[in-house]
């Protein structure tokens, strides 16, 4: 599902953030990328979703080749990605049910599509009544959960989170990676940077960690260090 | 609280930043679409003028007090030997009077100082070539003088070829017409980098917004045409002021000319009607074109 083959990033102010990295996720894994602030794994994010280029090697997510996709074809490349991240990502201007919506109106679905759909996934993130809320009336774990639901709504194969639980405090962070082990157990991938100790140990799945830019572990099952 | 505080002044001075450019914006498609409009309506004036006149130009050949019916009729033969003239027509001074009074229906005081009499009788000489009046004025031995030309042709005052003067009159409005339009196409490559600013400049404000569009795969026109719309908003509001301007110009400098001076025809409603599609068209063009040229680059992946 996701496989990058000798990736290196230099950014161009010559800070090397990848270094020589390979890795293969299949399909309906669940993998955690871990390492300190700063060992790349934001960057590693980004190359997944073509918003930067690598430098070198190929990057493969859902059977295209990332750095061979033209401009033009990187909108759909990213419709096969759910993608949550550490400051949700709303549009402020928008209600919570406008924002899960949207995700679906860029792919073209009809109205009927949207008003069967949104309301039922907004359910089962537990945000069923909140459909008309803005996002600064939400708290935060509310506002990441939109984001979740932003991100499944389409079905994606993939879904990309980067620090999801940076910004909740420990028992929301709990609520929202009950909700993506349930995203992850309807066959969704998922890949999650994070540098939350407490979750990575709990939830006890595959560990993948960098340290600057280099893998230094691989581990099924593994715990944070 | 200062969260609250930092969205709500970055919101109201980005709008206030947008406002600014976008009110140029607007006021320079406006001044260039009503620079523009002005120079087709000149334009469409000068044709009409042009259209009345051709078909009526002529040489009028002015005759010496008192008229010698000899002299006439031998003049008559000499034009009508000239294959250029189509008609010859006798004007004597009672109808020379009657045109100079239809011609200055306005001016009351004016007919009534004139003595009938003192009014040339003519002879009016039509060209099928125009153009080649000299051959008129060779075979009758005239050379340019005071009042038009002066001749050796017995019997014959002055000759005044009309066309000359009018043409003298078109070079002026024409080089005048080219002025303006000069003008116009200068004002309205101002108007284009203008609302290319006001378009760069929503793209950059709300540029948050764009990133979480592109993030969940939204392709780059999805994005675009909004701001398109909203330069094209800018143009045409622009350009409707024009068009209302325009209108408002011509019901107050040509309707009083109208009245006074009904000789010449003037333009009317349906020909400022007719130059509407030509400004909604150019300011459509301006907005696209700044548009795309505003968003360019800043939309790429
Ligand atoms: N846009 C950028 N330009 C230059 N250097 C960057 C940029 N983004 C990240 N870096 C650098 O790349 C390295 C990896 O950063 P990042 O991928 O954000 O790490 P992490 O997410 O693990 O904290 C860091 O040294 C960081 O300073
Ligand atoms: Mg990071």
């Amino acid at each position: 599902m996701i496989s990058l083959q000798r990736v290196t990033k230099v950014y161009r102010n010559g800070t090397t953030a990848l270094d020589d990295v390979s890795m293969e996720v299949e399909k309906g894994e669940f993998v955690f990328i871990v390492g300190a602030s700063g060992s790349g794994k934001s960057t590693m994010i980004r190359l997944l979703l073509k918003e930067d280029e690598a430098t070198k090697g190929d990057i493969y997510v859902a059977g295209k080749n990332v750095a061979k996709l033209t401009a033009w074809k990187v909108p759909h490349l990213r419709r096969n990605i759910g993608t949550v991240f550490q400051d949700f990502k709303l549009l402020q201007d928008k209600t919570v049910f406008e924002n899960v919506a949207f995700a679906l109106e860029v792919i073209g679905k009809t109205k009927n599509v949207i008003d069967q759909r949104v309301p039922e996934i907004l359910d089962l993130v537990g945000l069923g009544d909140k459909l008309n809320n803005y996002p600064d009336e939400l708290s935060g774990g509310e506002q990441q959960r939109v984001s979740l639901a932003r991100a499944c709504v389409n079905r994606p194969l993939v879904l990309l989170a980067d620090e999801p639980t940076g910004n909740l405090d420990p028992s929301t962070s709990v609520d929202i990676m009950r909700l993506l082990d349930k995203v992850n157990r309807i066959g969704t991938t998922i890949v999650m940077a994070t540098h939350d100790q407490a979750i990575v140990d709990a939830m006890r799945r595959r560990v993948i960690e960098l340290e600057k830019g280099k893998v230094v572990r691989d581990q099924a099952r593994g715990v944070y260090s | 609280m200062a969260k609250l505080d930092y969205f709500f002044r970055e919101t109201t001075s980005g709008l206030r930043r947008n406002g600014l450019v976008a009110f140029a914006a607007i006021s320079t498609t406006f001044i260039a679409l009503l620079l523009f409009g002005l120079a087709l309506l000149i334009s469409r004036q000068v044709n009409i003028m042009i259209d009345r006149t051709t078909g009526n130009v002529e040489v009028a050949i002015y005759l010496s007090d008192p008229v010698n019916d000899q002299n006439v009729a031998s003049l008559r033969e000499t034009l009508m030997a000239l294959p250029i003239v189509a008609t010859v027509d006798y004007e004597n001074k009672q109808e020379a009077y009657e045109r100079f009074q239809d011609l200055f229906a306005n001016s009351r005081e004016l007919v009534d100082n004139v003595d009938p009499e003192a009014l040339p009788a003519s002879l009016r000489v039509k060209l099928s070539e125009p153009e080649r009046f000299q051959e008129v004025a060779a075979v009758l031995g005239c050379e340019p003088g005071r009042g038009g030309y002066v001749c050796a042709a017995p019997g014959v005052e002055t000759l005044v070829d009309q066309r000359e003067f009018l043409d003298r009159l078109f070079a002026v409005t024409r080089v005048f017409r080219v002025g303006v339009l000069l003008v116009a196409i200068v004002m309205l490559v101002s108007a284009a980098v203008l609302i290319a600013n006001t378009v760069r400049m929503g793209l950059f404000a709300r540029r948050k917004e764009i990133g979480i569009m592109k993030l969940v795969g939204a392709t780059n026109w999805r994005i675009r045409i909004p701001f398109l719309i909203e330069g094209l908003f800018e143009s045409l509001i622009g350009a409707v002021a024009a068009i209302l301007v325009l209108f408002a110009l011509k019901v107050a400098f040509i309707n009083p000319l109208n009245d006074s001076v009904q000789f010449v025809p003037w333009i009317v409603n349906r020909d400022v009607l007719a130059i509407v599609p030509w400004l909604l068209f150019a300011g459509v063009l301006v907005a696209i074109v700044a548009g795309l040229v505003g968003m360019r680059r800043f939309l790429d992946v």
